[in-house]
């Protein structure tokens, strides 16, 4: 240990330092300022960048000795005498903030550009941001707040810029619908205040790390602990065999423990835990184990598992025959082999795509606890209700004994959506120890827990009328799920239903196979589901107009379900704006000037989708109701919103606000979101399936509505008016005649005179819909989303490579609550499916993932990603909250397709399988012999 | 406890770090800007208890003209080397190589230095102690046999500093000190080709500075094949420079264990020359694009490249 003197943030400290500690460990766990992120620990995800005498500095690789005598500057000294810096509140006015993760780094690596580039280029901007990873938000509004701060900065002087923020104050500004507006957490995230998972400190807490499996499959025949007990600050190690009982988000997937017991079933698989005085001394511990394993046969290719296995072990015993397949699902509507062979032209391919990770940037992390309340968990989820039924049945308590804290998380994407091993462990180690037990994951970890986007293969079959009406489609898709369950009957049953719309289908058919094998488990991912058979069927739809020489829009503009009509499966369509969707993105991207007209190397192509808003039936077949919304107000007018509903980072407490906002004509002000919490908020089902602005946003408006109502009613008692004539708006209760005409805080002293406190609650329940058929409840909703998405990409046609320009995309959202988020959401979305058709890709080596980190898979950076064209489609859903639906997922299924259309329409290379590669791409251009001709 | 104990030293000048590194000679190791050392070190690949930090040493970080020849320290940082206008106006091929290593927020911390001294890479290796040991150890980790062959006994792993390519390319030599002692010495000849230590210099050795020869007037042409246009070590780094003299040079980087070199004059076939340069390379599968790919795109590189520095 050495001395060290350093000024961070302008405040002098004296500390000692361990030789070779990182700067990071200093600023956050030394100090206590934990604004800045640990992402990857290996310098690719700049979350951990400050400024150490002016330069940035990726703390997380950077010696703390290095640093002796310097300045540095961390993301929360940028704030001055309560006012943001100019730039973070450009960061905050265009919604350049989402899951708050990156941002500290993100802003940190903008200050220093935009300190030494007084008139950069769009491209210049881009260039100096392209070491800062960001999942949610495809960099545009990011780009857009570092320019603008950039022209402002040029223009005005700081003092009357200071004198705009003032008149402009978000949080004083109504939650009117359909007005952008920032997060109403946006600030805190800006300032580096928002605390995620790994930045609560709890007192006293141990470190928990794991030991890992390093067979894909294998019994466990030994494990020696001996060792690693003697370590002092070892306070306790626990195996497989304490935690024997079965947990998974699905009911009908209960296949997981906690830790392995007797097998191991993936490389990665947590074998031991260990809990101790520091991270440090655990993972020594973790090294002293010994397990003896008995490598068995594994299965790591889904035809491994997909045929009878002869004498080998299965990877799981509950399955039905003597191979590996975990759920078959198959639904077949009217005849498809009549309708094929009716059909005028055929187009029938296979497919192939790769894993894919979520790759948000915040790695999971929780703490729990035990105390005279039962067990309390604060850890990085999505569905902290979910979490709470498994953590009460493996912990073998009641219900009532068990509270789930969601704090800021930073991104989830469908991967934090399961109840996980960590949060398992942890919560039995703090019980064994008693004490409070910690644990983060490295980024490695965060890739083998996985539960990403299951790799799939699949043919499928399309076939045309003359008249080019689509006549049967027929799917055969196998889908490798890895070791467990998770959600993968619902991504079996995805895979093949949501593919009975956007088009009109009378010949509809499909059958998934979801196996299991011996790599880290798949489960959802946004988009869920469908985003692969999707991509397949776009590519089809193309070459069926391609053979029947008609244009790719007008051939879907002709298929098209309408607006209130049913599926071939029975899914009720309620609004619908694909045809709104498609025609603006091809009027933006000039398509009919432009299609077929492009120098060869250079396309276009079209792609659409659509996607459910919430599931209609609850993973868990119980009646309460999917959304439940607590409002409480008191003498101080404020209205508290309870909600289970788990922002992460999607803006769903804005959204909320907004709408209680909204209904009772209050400013944003004198509402106050307590969110996800399972002490304290009412149940909600939780993020996942793009259920929460339909779902819990509804449950928003109707406790809004009734609790307009007992004011209403208490004003009309005591004022004996009629209660028609009340107007809500404007921080004011008035009658049509002026007779009355109360302030808010008049009309709370009126409801709550003689009586306190007033509470009252909404409730949404998805109503019955859909045919009683086996499987008919896959992909019901009770509305759902549609878009379109044009992309133009130039081939290289000497190396194959791939440049995608443009992406014009529209989405159907009912209503755009608040756009600015909408928009977000749709670039995000948007930007993944770039990532996934162009270069991520989750590869193995006999089940041991080969890029487990940010260097090696390759989210695009800001300089690899498209200019994104956002446009908004509006079609007021007659049963959403104010016409609103989903827009968190749907938009990513369009974009793939797109791109792989416009490839074909560039060069003739059918794109098949997924990432694109520029090598096949090559090869393929040299099959077809016009690689010479041009 | 846990580890041996762990020791970090901050020299002042080349000598005395040189010294520090002698005493220390088989647990010790230098570190410039930290980017590729730490995330080593982070992954278990780098055990050193021992670290010298040389970033406190000033006179390493100059950029001056000595005899024909620019001088620059080892300890500049890439992103200064963008800067720096005697560069930008006598050497853009150098500009070109630092813009294109790593992300921006990287190119402000990691040095010259530090990349001619980059460790190579495989996806076999460059990975967590826990990784490796599930793989199970290959030859650069310790272990008998290379994976990413499946089974060879010479480990392939890929020589990736994209400015050593640069540099090489336009005849640099680097200026060494270690104990007793300073000589200079051709870049090229720094590496060894062997992939399990690709560096000929002893440990305690330090790369003081760089000179580029001035006055050859190079025509140029530099080309990166990856993934993602930031962030991303190579696949494969082609360079050509051709000299006043006619003198013709090529060097790849990201296809053997070394840089390839081959050297011609203008009157040579080029086809011939990209054909040697072709044959003298070793690339195995260990990088997300092909072995084939990989091979293919150097032709494709050296043809476009020797189009771009036609008269």
């Amino acid at each position: 240990m050495r001395p060290i003197n350093i000024k961070i943030n302008g405040r002098k400290y004296k500390l000692l330092v361990d030789d070779h500690e990182l700067l990071s460990n200093v600023i956050r766990n030394k100090i206590g300022l934990t604004g800045t992120k640990i992402g990857c620990e290996q310098g690719s995800c700049g979350a951990c960048t400050v400024l150490v005498n002016e330069n940035p500095t990726l703390s997380c690789i950077t010696p703390a000795l290095r640093c002796n005598n310097t300045e540095i500057l961390t993301i929360e000294a940028l704030a001055k005498d309560g006012e943001l810096h100019h730039l973070q509140q450009k960061f905050v006015e265009k919604g350049a903030i989402q899951c708050g993760f990156c941002t500290p780094g993100m802003v940190i690596t903008a200050l220093d550009f935009v300190n030494n580039n007084p008139d950069p280029s769009v491209e210049e901007i881009k260039g100096a941001l392209s070491g800062n990873l960001c999942r949610c938000t495809g960099y545009k509004k990011i780009i857009e707040a570092v320019a603008e701060f950039i022209k402002e900065s040029n223009q005005i002087t700081e003092g009357s810029y200071n004198e705009q923020q003032k008149n402009g104050k978000t949080n004083e500004s109504f939650g009117a619908i359909g007005k952008g507006r920032p997060y109403i957490e946006a600030e805190k995230k800006v300032k580096g205040t928002a605390e995620y998972a790994d930045d609560i400190a709890v007192r006293n807490a141990l470190h928990c790390k794991f030991l890992r499996s390093i067979y894909p499959h294998a019994k466990i025949e030994s494990i020696d602990i001996s060792e690693a007990l003697k370590l002092d600050g070892v306070h306790y190690i626990s195996t497989g065999k304490e935690l024997p009982v079965k947990f998974g988000v699905l009911p009908i997937s209960q296949d997981e423990t906690a830790m392995a017991v007797d097998k191991v079933r993936y490389i990665g698989e947590i074998v031991a835990a260990v809990a101790a005085d520091t991270e440090e001394i655990a993972a020594e511990a973790c090294n002293r184990i010994k397990v003896g394993y008995k490598p068995i046969k594994e299965f790591v290719e889904i035809d491994d598992s997909i045929n009878d296995i002869g004498n080998y072990e299965k990877i799981h015993d509950h399955t039905k025959f003597n191979n590996n397949i975990h759920k078959k699902a198959e639904l077949r509507f009217g005849d498809q082999q009549q309708g094929l062979k009716n059909s005028f032209a055929i187009s029938k391919m296979s497919f192939t795509f790769e894993g894919i990770s979520h790759g948000f940037t915040e790695p999971h992390a929780a703490t729990a606890w035990w105390d005279e309340n039962g067990l309390t968990i604060i850890t990085a989820t999505q569905v902290p209700h979910y979490l709470h039924r498994a953590l009460a049945k493996v912990m073998e308590v009641p219900l009532s004994r068990v509270r789930v804290i969601k704090p800021y998380v930073g991104g989830g994407f469908g991967g934090k959506s399961d109840p996980f091993p960590h949060e398992v462990i942890i919560a039995h180690l703090a019980r064994k120890t008693g004490r409070p037990v910690r644990v983060r994951f490295s980024r490695e970890e965060v890739f083998l827990t996985n539960h990403g986007r299951h790799p799939s293969k699949m043919t499928v079959e399309m076939g045309l009328a003359e008249d080019g009406t689509f006549n049967a489609l027929d799917a055969d898709i196998a889908i490798d799920g890895g070791a467990y369950g998770s959600f993968g009957v619902v991504t079996s049953y995805y895979n093949g239903v949501l593919l009975q719309a956007p088009y009109k289908l009378s010949n509809f058919g499909f059958k998934t196979y979801r196996v299991y094998t011996n790599k880290p488990q798949c489960g959802a991912m946004r988009g869920h589901g469908a985003v692969n058979s999707r991509f397949a069927v776009e590519t089809l739809i193309d070459d069926l107009a391609h053979q029947l020489k008609m244009d790719p829009c007008e051939i879907r503009l002709k298929n098209f379900l309408d607006s209130n009509t049913l599926t071939v499966g029975q899914y009720r369509i309620t609004s619908n704006g694909s045809r709104e969707s498609l025609q603006k993105v091809m009027e933006q991207s000039e398509w009919k000037s432009r299609f077929g007209k492009l120098e060869y190397g250079h396309g276009i192509g079209v792609g659409c989708g659509f996607f459910i808003s919430g599931s209609a039936l609850p993973i868990i077949w119980n009646e309460l109701p999917q959304s439940v919304v607590h409002l409480k107000v008191d003498f101080d007018g404020r209205v508290v919103i309870t909600s289970g509903a788990s922002d992460i980072g999607q803006g769903s407490d804005t959204m909320l606000a907004m709408i209680v906002s909204e209904v009772l004509g209050i400013s944003m002000d004198k509402v106050f979101v307590l969110a996800a919490d399972t002490l304290l908020t009412p149940v909600d089902m939780g993020s996942y399936s793009s259920r929460v602005t339909f779902m819990a946003g509804n449950a928003a408006k109707m406790a809004a509505e009734n609790l307009k109502k007992e004011i209403t009613e208490a004003i009309v008692k005591k004022r004996g008016i009629a209660e028609t004539e009340l107007n809500f708006s404007d921080n004011c209760v008035v009658s049509n005649d002026k007779e009355v005409n109360l302030s808010w805080i008049e009309a709370i002293d009126i409801l709550t005179a003689n009586r306190g406190a007033v509470s009252v609650s909404g409730k949404y329940i998805s109503p019955k819909l859909g045919g009683d058929f086996k499987g008919a409840g896959a992909g019901l909703s009770p509305s759902y989303s549609f878009g379109a998405c044009i992309a133009e990409v130039k081939v290289n046609l000497e190396t194959g490579f791939v440049k995608v320009l443009h992406v014009w995309g529209a989405h159907d959202c009912g209503k755009a609550i608040n756009p600015l988020a909408v928009q977000g959401q749709l670039e995000g979305s948007w930007h993944m499916g770039i990532g996934q058709a162009m270069s991520e890709q989750m590869r193995y080596h006999n089940g041991l993932l080969l890029n487990n980190n940010f260097l090696d898979y390759r989210i695009p950076t800001s300089l690899d990603t498209p200019d994104i064209h956002t446009n908004i489609i509006e079609t007021n859903d007659p049963e959403g909250p104010f016409g609103a639906k989903e827009c968190g997922e749907g938009a990513l299924h369009p974009v793939m397709p797109a791109i792989g259309n416009a490839i074909y329409n560039a060069v003739g290379v059918r794109i098949t399988n997924l990432p694109i590669s520029a090598e096949e791409i090559l090869k393929k251009m040299k099959e077809k012999n016009k690689y010479q001709q041009v | 406890m846990i580890q041996k104990e762990r020791t970090y030293f901050q020299p002042h000048s080349a000598e005395e770090a040189v010294n520090i590194a002698h005493k220390h000679e088989n647990e010790s190791c230098f570190i410039a800007g930290g980017t590729d050392v730490m995330v080593n070190k982070f992954q278990g690949n780098n055990e050193f208890s021992c670290f010298i930090d040389i970033t406190g040493i000033s006179e390493m970080k100059q950029i001056s003209v000595q005899d024909n020849y620019l001088k620059i320290g080892s300890l500049v940082t890439l992103d200064n080397i963008t800067k720096h206008t005697q560069i930008k106006n006598n050497f853009p091929l150098l500009i070109q190589a630092a813009n294109a290593i790593a992300s921006p927020v990287i190119r402000k911390t990691a040095t010259v230095g530090g990349n001619l001294l980059c460790e190579n890479r495989c996806v076999y290796y460059n990975q967590s102690t826990w990784w490796r040991e599930a793989v199970g150890h290959c030859l650069k980790c310790d272990g008998d046999i290379c994976i990413a062959t499946g089974g060879k006994k010479n480990c392939f792993s890929k020589f990736v500093s994209d400015l050593a390519v640069a540099l090489i390319c336009m005849d640099s030599n680097i200026e060494v000190v270690e104990h007793g002692g300073s000589y200079i010495a051709p870049l090229e000849n720094l590496y060894s080709g062997d992939g399990v230590n690709p560096h000929k210099l002893k440990k305690s050795t330090l790369i003081k500075y760089i000179h580029i020869p001035l006055q050859q007037d190079f025509r140029f042409a530099f080309k990166k094949l990856r993934q993602r246009e930031s962030m991303e070590f190579s696949s494969l780094t082609t360079a050509v420079t051709r000299n006043k003299h006619g003198k013709i040079k090529i060097v790849l980087g990201g296809v053997d264990p070394r840089p390839v070199v081959v050297e011609g004059t203008h009157g040579n076939n080029e086809q011939d020359l990209i054909k040697q340069a072709v044959k003298k390379t070793r690339i195995v599968d260990n990088d997300v694009f092909s072995r084939q790919y990989r091979k293919d795109m150097i032709s494709v590189f050296l043809n476009q490249s020797f189009q771009e520095i036609a008269v």
